[in-house]
């Protein structure tokens, strides 16, 4: 038989399909099962049983649940007002292919360092005896050290703002960059303030991109067990920990549960997400016509 | 070039968010790079914990000749770095090529392969860890680090591939086969040499990705060792090696920001120099 030579052979992409199915995609589906189980002995018996999920919200692990999508909302939050303004104008505001580059480069570079090493200067600087603590005192700002600068939901946000910057702007600058300059144009010489263009122009077009970037920096977050241990120092417990701890008492049933529980959580955010961006933009162009 | 002249007049207009704009990014990224800039002088201070600079030394450099703990993470995290680059790199080839001539299922293909990356990594680590180490039984080690970091390096080695392999010309293939040559030959000197650079970008990165990874190795390491978990772990500990994981840190960092600037100029200066042969 003929083939044409810009055709691909798709047995072997067929074989690593499937070895990627089952290593990555069927043990997530498995957590499902394995939360619905019950234990014996610290072992997974084949017994349906919801026990495990009564576990987590009469043992304190939803609290972790909320905390983490909490200060995962939070930062988010204040990344994207940073990320915004500063990804708008590297699409629009600058013509420098240079500054560009470079500009794409130095928020790339920090993605691959070691997160443990750029989180854990902060617990001298936070410290009570550290220079930040020092220097409002010597203003005389305030009369003692400051305890919850360190170790509290304070410094773990601090601390995930800068390895979370990157992965917002990079989506949004994208989003903006696609956008044509005779748009635009267009809704100034229909007499729109810059305000007005941002709000019923730019922000509509930019949709897909908001979310990308929303995603790609809400889900890592959440994941993330390295900031908050270093930071919040046991008084933070977020879910990575929870997790590992029910995982070292061996209870399977519980950590499968939490798991399962948080990504259903994810997979409602996104798609409510999803949901209203649609009716947003579809009115949006309603609108338009 | 003249909507690019009126798009720029256009956001003159908005004087507002040209200010604001460069200062929120520099606000950003001096927030990402001062801790850097911070460890590096912490490193050389003698109190590195105290978050106090100086008196600078070089004694905590030399310790590290002397405490030997992490020699052996530090091969750890190598090696399975190195073979989730080798292994990352043949697969995001194998799909990259591909994903772009298929009349179809390109975009289902590519929605699978990303799909992990839309879950956290703690998700991901339990999942495997009850999949691989209680349902299975098998003994976690660094075959099981090696499929976790796999999954989670091969979505970002398949987009550098798919960054080039958008670019390629197939009738540079049709012209090929019309001269003769065979299916590998024309694998070999036309795909190979063209989509290179993407794919040794796809492998520095998943390398990278690799040697940093913490939220999956957690669940997956079994016995073994990674540098990252180890120094993450000496890191939480109030040891009196606290103070070696900083000139670590920064011989690691230097070592990653090297790497990274390479695999930036592979891609993009090779995508400069071929559209400049258009």
């Amino acid at each position: 038989m003929f083939r044409s030579p810009t055709q691909v052979n798709p047995k072997g992409h067929l074989i690593l399909l499937t070895a990627w199915v089952l290593v990555g995609l069927i043990p997530i589906a498995g957590l499902a099962v394995w939360s619905v189980l019950s234990m014996e002995n610290f072992r997974l018996v084949w017994e349906p049983s919801l026990q495990a999920y009564r576990d987590v919200f009469s043992s304190g692990r939803w609290e972790v649940t909320v905390r983490t999508i909490r200060v995962a909302a939070i930062v988010t939050v204040l990344v994207s007002i940073f990320a915004f303004p500063f990804a708008y104008w590297m699409a629009k505001g600058t013509r420098s292919m240079a500054t560009k580059t470079i500009l794409l480069g130095l928020l790339t570079v920090p993605f691959f360092l070691s997160l443990s090493a750029r989180t854990i200067i902060w617990r001298g600087l936070l410290g009570l005896n550290g220079p930040v603590n020092g220097l409002l005192l010597q203003l005389g700002v305030v009369s003692e050290p400051l305890d919850w600068l360190l170790f509290s939901e304070f410094a773990v946000v601090l601390g995930l703002i800068a390895p979370y910057f990157p992965t917002m702007v990079f989506p949004l600058y994208m989003a903006f960059s696609l956008i044509d300059d005779e748009v635009l144009d267009a809704s100034r010489d229909l007499g729109a303030s810059p305000l007005f263009t941002i709000v019923h122009v730019v922000l509509p077009l930019a949709i897909p991109g908001i979310g990308a970037g929303f995603v790609f920096t809400f889900i890592p977050m959440i994941g993330d067990p390295v900031v908050p241990t270093l930071l919040g120092g046991g008084n933070v417990v977020v879910l990575a920990e929870s997790v590992q701890s029910l995982l070292r008492i061996l209870n399977y049933t519980v950590a499968a549960a939490l798991s399962v529980l948080m990504l259903i959580l994810l997979i409602g955010f996104i798609s409510t997400a999803a949901w209203l961006t649609k009716r947003f933009t579809g009115g949006h162009s309603n609108a338009i016509s | 070039m003249q909507s690019r002249k009126t798009g720029s007049a256009h956001w003159s207009e908005a004087s507002i968010w040209k200010a604001v704009g460069p200062l929120s990014g520099l606000l950003a990224l001096s927030w990402i790079y001062l801790p850097i800039l911070w460890l590096i002088v912490m490193s050389v201070s003698a109190e590195p914990l105290s978050g106090f600079p100086g008196p600078f030394t070089s004694r905590h450099y030399a310790e590290l000749f002397v405490q030997s703990g992490w020699v052996a993470p530090l091969m750890h995290s190598f090696w399975l770095a190195f073979a989730v680059a080798l292994v990352s790199m043949i697969c995001a080839t194998m799909i990259g090529r591909a994903v772009p001539r298929l009349r179809r299922g390109g975009l289902p293909i590519t929605a699978v392969v990303l799909l992990p990356l839309m879950v956290p990594g703690v998700v991901i680590g339990t999942a495997m860890f009850l999949y691989l180490r209680v349902f299975l039984g098998f003994k976690l080690g660094l075959w099981s680090l090696f499929a976790g970091h796999f999954v989670w390096a091969f979505p970002f080695s398949l987009l550098a591939v798919l960054v080039v392999s958008f670019r390629f010309d197939t009738r540079l293939l049709d012209a090929a086969a019309d001269l003769g040559s065979g299916p590998w030959e024309r694998f070999w000197r036309i795909e190979v040499p063209l989509l290179k650079d993407g794919i040794i970008a796809g492998g520095l990165f998943a390398f990278l990705l690799s040697f940093n990874e913490i939220a999956r190795s957690i669940y997956l390491k079994g016995k073994v060792e990674t540098l990252p978990v180890y120094l993450w772990q000496q890191a939480s500990s109030h040891s009196s090696t606290v103070p070696l994981i900083f000139p670590l840190n920064v011989i690691i960092l230097l070592a990653s920001a090297v790497l990274v600037g390479v695999a930036f100029w592979l891609l993009f200066h090779g995508a400069r120099h071929q559209e400049s042969q258009r």
